[in-house]
């Protein structure tokens, strides 16, 4: 059996290149992405050390069309990992590229598939967050005068910083891949 | 042609260009990847997420068509509204082209 190891990290939505950077560096120390469990346990196996690059797509496709996607990625050369709430694991060798290579080659396709994370992704949690989150802190706050609710309060704030730190970070995202493509 | 169509692909992009050319005959994802290497003398490698997005939302709006499954890999076709967008892509590229010339000389 090969030597494993284990490391925790938390990406929000929108920090898919920091999440492909990070697993790039851990396959040049000679670690490679087996497995990744929720909420963001990273399960490396050890490998020579070599420079892969990884990459997220971000597709909700029916189990039907599931095998042809991902074939158009082997035929490319990419070798297909997992899903992991929507997001499809890919990687390839840079040895194995002709010159610099990504899984998108124009700024428009990189738009309409953060167009895609935003639909499949980030609007449940807007609707939760403008259904939920918002309307039990205003509850919360009428109740203040009642000790026992305090606690429930704290967590709606938590919830409520966390919300707006992932939507602020997709929304920054969001406008550097515009500027880019502007 | 409606307005939505115009908007989204005139102008369209390279590969979206490239991909419509390609589609005049049958073809699946990788063999466009292939011919336009080859049409490009190497020049443009279209990567496979663009390829796949693209390809989706071009059938999602009728310019090409799903002809049928060979070995888990979907052949497309493209279609008289794509046809169509393609001629018009065409005329403004040779338009394009020809006032490139013009303001040469």
């Amino acid at each position: 059996m090969k030597k494993q190891k284990r490391e925790f990290r938390i990406f929000t939505i929108a920090e898919y290149e920091q999440e492909q950077e990070y697993l790039r560096s851990q396959h040049q120390k000679g670690w490679k992405l087996v497995h990744l469990t929720f909420p963001g346990i990273y399960l490396f196996e050890a490998c020579e050390k070599e420079d892969v690059v990884y990459q997220l797509d971000y597709h909700q496709e029916g189990l039907g069309s599931q095998e042809t996607y991902v074939n158009v990625f082997k035929d490319c050369g990419w070798e297909y990992l997992f899903d992991f709430f929507g997001y499809s694991y890919f990687r390839k060798s840079a040895a194995s590229m002709q010159g610099k290579e990504e899984i998108f080659c124009d700024e428009a396709s990189r738009l309409a598939f953060i167009g895609r994370v935003f639909k499949g992704r980030m609007v449940p949690l807007l609707i939760l967050f403008l259904l939920v989150i918002i309307p039990q802190i205003i509850l919360q706050l009428g109740n203040l005068g009642s000790d026992p609710h305090r606690p429930i309060l704290y967590l709606y704030l938590i919830l409520f910083a966390v919300y707006a730190y992932v939507f602020i970070r997709f929304a920054l995202q969001y406008r550097t891949l515009k500027n880019r493509a502007d | 042609m409606d307005a939505h169509i115009r908007k989204v692909y005139v102008p369209m992009t390279e590969t979206g260009f490239y991909i419509l050319l390609c589609l005049q005959q049958q073809m699946h994802g990788y063999s466009i990847v292939q011919k336009v290497r080859e049409l490009t003398d190497g020049e443009i490698l279209i990567s496979p997420g663009t390829l796949y997005g693209s390809l989706s939302k071009m059938e999602k709006d009728g310019l090409i068509r799903f002809i049928r499954e060979e070995e888990k890999r979907k052949i497309y076709e493209i279609t008289s509204l794509g046809i169509e967008v393609l001629q018009k892509e065409k005329a403004r590229i040779a338009r394009l082209y020809r006032t490139m010339q013009e303001e040469q000389e």
